[in-house]
């Protein structure tokens, strides 16, 4: 009789052996894999770690690119002005500057392209006879891509069918 | 094991998460942002588009872009709530066969769970993606308020996406299971919940073994979208009032404006003012205009006070239809972006005169709450449910009655730490061992779990002999500490039972108090330190004027003599000002001693070769440089413990 208990007391132990070292397999290999995964994790925080302010400053890249356009279509028939517009193309530059130096790129587009939505985001539509229906008929913003991933898309009108 | 997916399916938005190492984890998309629009399209070529790339092309395609399907999955076309809803769409739908809803999208029609189920698809590639293996199992969860029907559909579109669906669940159990609900007391508990586009409440009644849903309300048409609404049209309106120019019709405006309202929403949340800067936002007939305007956070929770009181009155209806009152209510979380809003908080806080629970991201509680379900399902929580934390710091008392922490609060257990200490006095015999528990810099603020002296220690200047002191918590929270002096082997230890055993109310008590007394407390630690400081700097005045003996000019002497008198009548006095400059005065008259002696060697080594050198010189010379590294060490061991403590 107590042959049998202690059998099965065993039986129980080994059972119990069995599933805390299983358990305990499971959870280092767990920890392993987790710290491979953190330390990929981590890579790309780095990467991405300077992606709000890179956010920011394309704010104020887009600052200049309105400034630079409202310029050009109501200030450029003062020749003294040039030199003003040639500065603000400076300052410009200095800011694209830092941006690529981070990583940063400009999503080229064309007028005339069809819309592409991993790069482009439709704000409003128009009609515009000159372009087939779904073609990008005007940038509105332009878009940026840091390290691979979309941080803004281009921001575009888009031609409507014609009626 | 194959991972199980936890994913929020919601209205606007849906999020995944999964268990990684015990520990839930959100899964972000292939475009690497924690959530995904649920929106799906069939562009104009045929091609299909779910979450984000589908949402940038909307405008274009308004009638093939499917959003907010979860309004409509799993109800019948004859439903009021979709006869209201129809009309806000922009895509078509009709009654179907059995009288549920059809979508048109594209050329054909496709039911709800259809739709959803495109979202799902889109989840699930890009967590199989991000976690290189394939997943099939999920938890998904719906709002309490659906019906059989409701849930069975949510389920269907799970099914139809390729997984198999282990559990349907509710959003609010969800976010009350991230928070680790108290199971073992029978309790109500309310989830707020203020998505982008619906706000609910629930009321739950937590059992120990079941989670029942009392009560649910809400209003589906309110959320924080309306909360940017608010800010765009306090925009738009202000610019028409300064520069007489309508900004409603020009697109670019428009979008740059709700940018930056949702910006300016999010950052008062944190900050108490922010700046609407938008330059170049139109050409009126005189040039260029410029859009600037300042909001502060007053101004903009009067913009919304309207939709705040709505949330808190239908909260207290609820409640009321639950046969509740609101104090029965135990604990309250706090789910949805929205619920980041100060006033919101507040208000919150108000109503229910208690804290509610918002430490985990309100964006993503529920996702992560659904991965834990899925844990506990799969085994994979299992072990981590067991281990517990330490609720509170453990330490010693160290020199001058200060908390030195050897384990920091919230360490999950199993952990030993250790730590070496010194002691502070001339041939001090022994060192007493006071075990601390508790946030509070100063030892005696602190609870106190034991104390014990280990004594035999031999006979040394202060600051040499090396005593390492353990804390270990095995996985039972019994915390065994070991004081071992380094040269004799001795050494003593205890055994604290229950040092976790504090309840949840103590506990809270002292981190409170902690909180309370921060400032005073860290004015008590830092005057400690001065006067520690400055009894070191005595302790090393008298053992280097005595150890250089007469290579000390006199005039020298007699200066470091009276700084040093001076800087103990400033510890007698206890005037902590003085202290830190009388020690800070001593100590570079002391430095002009170490210059002379290095001075007096060079000149002397001149004088005879390097051999001449006697070796007791020698010798007593690496004994001084050993005790200046223990010393070194010394204070970077303290330095280390104080970091700790922040």
């Amino acid at each position: 009789m107590t042959d049998i208990k202690k059998q099965k007391e065993l039986e129980k132990l080994k059972k119990e052996k069995d599933e805390y070292l299983k358990g305990w397999q499971r959870e280092r290999a767990d920890f392993i894999n987790y710290k491979k995964t953190e330390k990929e994790r981590f890579k790309e925080v780095v990467r991405f770690s300077n992606e709000r302010i890179v956010k920011s400053l394309i704010a104020i890249l887009d600052g200049f690119d309105l400034a630079i356009e409202s310029f050009l279509k109501e200030g450029k028939d003062k020749k003294e002005n040039d030199n003003y517009l040639k500065g603000i193309y400076l300052i410009k530059s200095q800011l694209q500057d830092i941006l690529e130096k981070e990583g940063v790129d400009e999503i080229k587009v064309k007028i005339g392209e069809k819309l592409n939505p991993a790069f482009h985001e439709v704000v409003a539509m128009a009609e515009d006879e000159k372009f087939d229906p779904d073609t990008i008929i005007k940038i509105l913003e332009k878009g940026y891509i840091l390290n691979d991933k979309v941080i803004r898309p281009c921001r575009v009108i888009l031609a409507k069918e014609n009626k | 094991m194959a991972k199980i997916l936890g994913i929020d399916l919601g209205t606007t938005f849906s999020a995944m998460a999964t268990i990684e190492g015990g520990q839930p984890k959100i899964i972000e998309s292939a475009e690497g942002e924690r959530t995904t629009p649920s929106v799906v399209a069939q562009s104009k070529n045929g091609e299909r588009l779910a979450g984000t790339l589908a949402r940038r092309q909307s405008i274009t395609n308004p009638e093939n872009t499917i959003y907010s399907v979860k309004r409509l999955i799993g109800r019948k076309f004859s439903d009021p709530i979709v006869q209201k809803d129809k009309s806000l769409l922009s895509y078509e739908i009709k009654e179907g066969a059995n009288g549920g809803v059809e979508i048109k999208m594209g050329d054909r029609w496709y039911k709800p769970q259809e739709i959803s189920a495109m979202v799902l698809q889109k989840l699930k590639a890009d967590a199989e993606a991000k976690l290189g293996e394939k997943i099939t199992d999920a938890v998904i969860t719906c709002p309490a308020y659906f019906d059989d029907s409701q849930r069975k559909a949510t389920k269907d579109a799970g099914e139809i996406a390729g997984f198999n669906v282990k559990r349907v669940i509710n959003e609010p159990t969800a976010a009350a299971l991230a928070y680790g609900l108290d199971k073992n007391k029978d309790h109500e508990i309310v989830v707020y919940d203020f998505g982008g586009g619906t706000f609910d409440i629930s009321v739950l009644y937590v059992s120990p073994d079941t989670i029942e849903v009392k009560g649910t309300g809400g209003d589906t048409h309110l959320g924080g979208d309306d909360f940017d609404q608010k800010i765009m049209a306090w925009v738009i309106e202000n610019f028409k009032r300064d520069e007489a120019i309508d900004l409603h019709k020009d697109p670019l405006a428009l979008q740059r404006i709700k940018e930056a309202s949702e910006k300016a929403k999010k950052e008062l949340s944190s900050t108490m003012q922010v700046e609407i800067n938008l330059p170049f936002i139109t050409s009126g007939a005189s040039g260029p205009k410029h859009l600037s305007y300042s909001l502060n956070r007053s101004k903009l929770e009067e913009l919304v006070d309207d939709y705040i009181k709505e949330s808190i009155d239908l909260t207290k209806k609820t409640i009321k239809e639950c046969g509740l009152k609101v104090s029965d209510i135990e604990e309250i979380v706090l789910v949805g972006g929205q619920t980041r809003m100060p006033k919101i908080q507040e208000e919150v806080k108000k109503l229910f005169g208690k804290e509610p629970s918002k430490e985990i991201n309100p964006d993503e509680v529920v996702s992560i709450g659904a991965a834990i379900q899925g844990g506990i399902l799969s085994g994979d929580m299992k072990d981590v449910l067991l281990l517990d934390v330490t609720p509170l710091s453990l330490g010693i008392e160290t020199l001058g009655g200060v908390n030195t922490v050897l384990i920091p609060k919230n360490s999950t257990v199993p952990v030993t730490k250790g730590q070496t200490f010194s002691t502070a006095a001339e041939n001090q015999p022994s060192v007493e061992i006071h075990v601390l528990q508790g946030e509070r810099p100063m030892s005696g603020d602190n609870k106190s779990l034991g104390r014990f002296i280990l004594d035999g220690i031999p006979p040394a200047p202060r600051g040499i002999p090396q005593v390492e002191v353990t804390f270990d918590i095995d996985a039972n929270g019994i915390l065994n500490v070991t004081a071992k002096d380094k040269a004799t082997g001795k050494e003593q230890s205890i055994h604290i039972e229950g040092s976790s055993g504090l309840s949840k109310e103590e506990i809270e008590k002292l981190k409170q108090e902690a909180e309370l007394h921060k400032e005073e407390d860290e004015k008590k630690k830092e005057n400690i330190e001065i006067k520690n400081n400055a009894e070191s700097l005595l302790y090393t005045t008298e053992k280097t004027l005595k150890d250089a003996g007469e290579k000390v000019p006199s005039d020298l002497k007699t200066k470091i003599e009276d700084k040093a008198k001076e800087l103990k009548e400033a510890l007698q006095k206890d005037d902590f000002n003085e202290i830190k400059t009388k020690t800070e005065e001593l100590s570079q008259s002391l430095q002009e001693v170490g210059t002379h002696l290095y001075q007096q060697q060079k000149s002397e080594e001149e004088k005879k070769p390097e051999s001449e050198k006697s070796d007791e010189e020698t010798k007593k010379d690496k004994e001084d440089e050993d005790k200046e590294d223990k010393e070194d060490k010394e204070e970077k061991d303290a330095k280390d413990a104080d970091y700790e403590e922040k």
